[in-house]
């Protein structure tokens, strides 16, 4: 049966939070906002992240600036949260916004595309000779698996990698949301009684060349047959093909690899998936920003608004952090080719659900979104809030395989105000 | 194709007629050294494999995949005596080793398709360990070289890492010495003598070093600025203005022996007869221009090659240099560091490249991990190391002759631990080579071995023998028509070649099957190379446009890529003949993508320093060897196959296509009690065609297939 993304490493909530007692820093989660002057219970039980690749450009999107001369061309708008104005291109989302909370002064010290994806994803700068995990691999390693699917899944595209977490805490990758995953069924031709005693017979063949092996890699290949083949039989699987939903459904989301991959994200966590990545680029906008934002506004703002009042109207968006995160943000100069470059000094972030207040705003950017003004947040501080809306302990140290400590999160810590 | 009938009264035999190889100077100084060892435990060292097990670890080890049934029968007609020795000479020889070993060096270099410059790397150092380039002049020309990426395939070694000069000097001594003096960039080095000067010193070869990309064309140089960045201290110790620009310094200690060791001894009489076995020089052809285009760039900035000059081709290719001599500047700092990491006296350089080579072929390096050499992490049997460094140095550093030492030796040779042995005897037994550690074939080998043994690399099926009908959504341009393709499309020809890109049937296939992440596309590296040379033509065209009409024309493109054209989904139906055709992954874009059957299996993905191939277990592989298309077409069994026979028809002889099937997959005979458990699985079967497939689909999956005996 397949119990957890990491069998080997499983921890309550609660024992992870009884292991935060003992920290570098001497200080649990809870001491760190009791040192903030803030409690919370953990409402979050899975996480949806949209990994928007490339660098998304924050002032057309989440931190507006209207009538400045590097404002651009697209307008802000109202939305359902009073005094909050996003860009225009999320005419639906803002519909949505008093579920959802902005963080306008993420300060980031990276401007390559790599460095900077690497630390938006794991939290860690690169560094040779160490593969850091991911924050997915992060949290199925740290929380039990619930039911039948992968902890993790990544949903068209590269997650990063689970590195010292090992490859229990790797993602399940979609390539195609909706489409039918040729690889969860018997290939066509083998029918079910027929693959079963395939199966039957190769336990057998290979408990007899394993015998009494001490070598664990032989027993390792067994059980992740077993998994797979739990996998293989388990009802859940109906989660991830769209056949028996109702085309209306896909068209609010959108028909696009975005849209689907939204509406998959809402379906796996519902059947116990713990941590979604959807993965989208093209967002590296050094020339023609503008309508390049309008398209992809045109593809997010259905997927975005439909995820989050779906959620919102099953309660699952109190157990669902959703987050849209990016590598950076874009300079407030408008370039020749009516473009914007890299632009790490500030940008934004989403949020929605997992036990964070309607309609907040964190921090801001100063007139022209060119540096962080109010409560500069680090980007590690991210991380540290996802691990904090989830119950797990930033600071926890895990060992790599060469028995070096490492933190889950490099000095990340919860962002007050966030949390109901 | 030929029919044959398997022999089984060879294999019965083959046990007893042990053919082992000779000792060696590497056996007698790994006996000399384990003895103690052994001794104290009272342990006698396992056997010599038989010939069965020999031929899978030779096969898969030098040239990517098992041995066909053909090839074992083949080597049972031989004189016992010397027949592995000439196997392995064979072997070495074959096309598919520099394949195999290419793999190797991508793995060790880091080399990347996708990095500027990569897929032209990828093809040189293929063509490096084909043509037996001595693998320190290979070093060189990776550390030295500057250049356009591609164009001069070298320099996709330093653009891999952006030519940054602090990632460099870790690259440079964690791959070619194995020090992972990277730790001291931040910090004295926790467990061994590098200071942190020590790295800044290093880097310093790097400092002048610049990754230049031209903004009219996108096109990404190495390229050599009069000034260094590489200052000291560094930043953020100490004040700013203390910082000063520092010389370079090469900081690790080379053998200083009075006496030239006989190794090197060795190695310039080696050099000597190479260079009096070249026919003297009637001055270059365009094609000796276009092999060593390094030489001649060299050449070509000291004003040298001028006179060299015999063809108007190469005159004309000259002038085009000339256009970007700046660019093309070689770099006297990091020759002199090409000098220093590759000289004869510097332990690490063969050491590390020994101790890799070692722990491909036997499973476990003499240090591990293999790129990790210091002082608190000694090598086991240091006298075996040296030996073979020594060795390799003086074969004028040639891979196969290397790779011939070891896999001759009896520490190749011997048998793994018995299963059930407790794991510190079994550590103990392998670190003192009195045993081999089991070891999983790596991801591209498993892939060739399935391939192999489906007999997939030629179409098995008649023609018109799988005709079916597929429904797939296509996308056209709207008001298009997709129409119906009646005509029967043969997969075969669909999967063959580089085409596949471009052509219809190759994208077509993956959508209509689901299975991309299982494909393999084959690249011609001799053409990569030959394309290489003839892009410079690009630069006379830039010469004569100005600065806005190549702006101007670059916007033009912009536009045209946002085309305006609307697109719909349609569904199609059609005829495809499936009888695939796989190729080798030795040759396919590396590293693989995403998700595919290479990284599932452990392939890394080359970008960070350090990353090892992982061989352990994960659901991942488990689906796709389960439900994956490669091993259930590997399964079932073609009319075309010699299986065929002995399965329908009148010469049905159920026996023997169970013995096949062993000797195809698992390079063994079936024990009896094996052959019996077949049978019921084939008589189970609705016909003894599915039955047999059933049977290979287990005998694939299982793990004696994937762990190497």
């Amino acid at each position: 049966m397949l119990n957890s993304g990491c069998l080997d490493y499983r921890l309550s909530r609660r024992s992870a939070l009884a292991a935060g007692g003992a920290t570098l820093l001497g200080m649990s989660v809870k001491g760190l906002l009791a040192a903030t002057g803030k409690d919370h219970a953990a409402k979050a039980e899975h996480v949806i992240l949209f990994w928007n690749g490339g660098g998304m450009s924050h002032i057309d999107t989440w931190d507006p600036k209207p009538g400045r001369p590097t404002g651009g061309e697209l307008a802000a708008i109202k939305t359902s949260a009073p005094g909050v104005e996003i860009s225009e291109i999320f005419p639906t989302l803002a519909e949505q916004m008093h579920h959802c909370a902005l963080i306008r002064s993420i300060a980031g010290t990276q401007g390559d595309h790599g460095r900077a994806t690497h630390h938006v994803q794991t939290s860690y700068l690169p560094f040779p000779n160490l593969v850091y995990p991911g924050i997915g691999s992060v949290v199925s390693h740290e929380l039990p698996n619930m039911g039948d699917l992968p902890a993790y899944i990544s949903i068209s595209g590269q997650a990063p990698r689970a590195g010292y977490l090992g490859q229990k805490c790797e993602a399940y990758y979609v390539s195609n949301p909706g489409d039918k995953d040729p690889y969860l069924a018997f290939p066509e031709g083998i029918a079910e009684v027929r693959g079963n005693k395939r199966l039957e017979a190769l336990a057998r063949y290979n408990q007899r060349f394993t015998g009494k092996s001490t070598d664990q890699r032989l027993k390792a290949t067994e059980t992740s047959i077993e998994e797979a083949v739990d996998l293989m039989r388990s009802p859940a699987l109906e989660a991830f093909e769209f056949s028996k939903v109702s085309p209306k459904t896909v068209a609010r989301y959108g028909n696009t690899p975005f849209g689907r991959g939204a509406l998959l994200a809402k379906r796996l966590v519902e059947k116990g998936v713990r941590f979604v990545q959807i993965n989208r680029g093209g967002y590296d906008t050094h020339s023609m920003n503008f309508p390049a934002m309008r398209d992809h506004g045109e593809v997010m703002d259905p997927a975005m608004a439909s995820l989050i009042s779906d959620l919102a109207e099953t309660g699952m968006l109190e157990k669902t952090l959703v987050i849209m995160l990016s590598e950076f943000g874009r300079t407030p100069k408008i370039n020749k080719d009516a473009g914007r470059d890299h632009w790490a000094s500030v940008f934004s972030c989403f949020l929605a659900g997992g036990g964070i207040k309607g309609g907040t705003v964190i921090g801001s950017s100063d007139e022209d979104g060119a540096e962080a003004k109010d409560n500069p947040v680090k980007v590690q501080d991210i991380h540290g809030t996802i691990c904090h809306a989830l119950g797990i302990d930033p600071n926890k140290e895990v060992m790599t395989p060469l028995s070096r400590p490492m933190k889950l999160v490099d000095q990340g810590a919860p962002i007050a105000g966030l949390f109901a | 194709m030929k029919h044959w009938l398997p022999a089984t009264s060879f294999l019965v035999g083959m046990a007893s007629l042990i053919s082992c190889a000779s000792a060696n100077d590497l056996d007698v100084i790994v006996t000399r050294a384990s003895a103690k060892a052994a001794a104290e435990r009272k342990i006698e060292p396992m056997p010599l494999v038989d010939d069965s097990v020999f031929l899978r670890r030779i096969y898969v080890d030098l040239i990517g995949r098992i041995p066909t049934d053909a090839e074992v029968r083949d080597f049972a007609t031989r004189p016992a005596k010397g027949r592995r020795e000439q196997l392995v000479e064979e072997l070495l020889k074959d096309d598919r080793f520099s394949d195999r070993w290419t793999i190797f060096f991508a793995d060790m270099l880091r080399l990347r398709s996708q990095a500027s410059g990569g897929q032209a790397l990828i093809a040189y150092v293929h063509n490096a360990v084909k043509t037996g380039m001595p693998y320190d002049e290979l070093c060189r020309r990776l550390i030295y070289t500057n250049g356009k990426a591609g164009r001069i395939p070298e320099v996709g070694f330093i653009l891999g890492d952006d030519a940054d000069p602090l990632a460099m000097a870790s690259v440079t001594s964690q791959v070619f010495l194995g020090v992972r003096i990277g730790c001291a960039q931040c910090h004295d080095h926790p467990f061994d003598v590098w200071k942190r000067r020590d790295f800044y010193d290093m880097a310093a070869f790097y400092g002048k070093t610049r990754r230049f990309e031209s903004q009219l064309t996108k096109i990404i140089y190495a390229t050599e600025a009069d000034q260094t960045t590489i200052m000291w201290p560094p930043e953020g110790v100490g004040p700013a203005e203390e910082r000063k620009p520092i010389a370079p310094r090469f900081p690790f200690p080379i053998d200083e022996s009075k006496d030239t060791p006989g190794y090197i001894k060795r190695l310039a009489a080696v050099r000597q007869a190479k260079i009096a076995a070249i026919p003297v020089a009637k001055g270059p052809t365009v094609d000796d221009l276009l092999e060593s285009t390094s030489d001649k760039v060299a050449k070509a900035t000291t004003g040298k090659l001028a006179e060299e000059l015999a063809t108007a081709d190469a005159k004309k290719d000259i002038r085009k240099i000339d256009v970007q001599k700046g660019l093309y500047k070689p770099s006297e700092l990091r020759e002199q560091l090409a000098q220093s990491v590759t000289d004869p006296r510097n332990r690490y350089f063969s050491r590390a490249l020994v101790n890799r080579v070692w722990k491909t072929l036997i499973g476990r390096g003499f240090v591990e991990p293999v790129d990790d050499f210091r002082a608190d992490n000694p090598a086991a049997l240091p006298e075996a190391l040296d030996y073979l460094a020594d060795e390799f140095v003086a074969s004028d550093y040639d891979l196969r002759t290397l790779v011939r030492l070891i896999v001759s030796s009896e520490a190749y040779q011997r048998a793994h631990c018995p299963t059930d042995i407790d794991e510190p005897t079994r550590v103990m037994m392998e670190t003192q080579l009195l045993a081999t550690p089991v070891r999983r074939m790596i991801a591209e080998a498993m892939y060739d071995s399935i391939v192999t043994a489906g007999h997939l690399f030629e179409p098995k099926h008649s023609p018109g023998k799988n005709e079916r009908t597929i429904r797939e959504i296509v996308r056209v341009p709207k008001g298009g028509k997709p129409g119906e393709i009646s005509q029967p499309v043969s997969l075969a020809a669909a999967n063959k070649g580089p085409a596949m890109m471009a052509g219809a049937g190759g994208p077509a296939m993956a959508a209509a099957t689901g299975y991309a992440l299982e494909d393999a596309i084959e690249l011609d590296f001799n053409s990569i190379l030959k394309e290489q040379g003839e892009e410079e033509v690009e630069l006379d065209e830039m010469k004569a446009m100005s600065k806005e009409e190549l702006e101007a024309q670059r916007m033009v493109q912009q536009r045209m890529m946002r085309s305006s054209t609307e697109y719909e989904d349609k569904i199609v139906t059609r005829v495809v003949d499936e009888n695939p055709v796989f190729n080798s992954s030795l040759r396919m874009q590396s590293p693989a993508p995403e998700g595919h059957f290479l990284r599932i299996f452990g392939q890394p993905n080359r970008s960070d320093l350090g990353d090892l191939r992982d061989d352990s277990a994960s659901m991942r592989q488990a689906l796709m060897m389960l439900n994956g298309r490669v091993t259930h077409e590997a399964a079932r069994v073609g009319d075309l196959e010699p299986m065929y026979r002995l399965l329908t028809g009148k010469a049905v002889n159920v026996e023997k296509a169970v013995q096949l099937a062993y000797m195809e997959i698992l390079t063994r005979q079936p024990s009896s009690e094996e052959i019996n458990d077949a049978r019921q699985i084939i008589g189970d079967a609705a016909t003894p065609v599915d039955g047999m497939a059933d049977l290979r689909w287990i005998l694939m999956n299982c793990n004696e297939f994937r762990f190497l005996p």
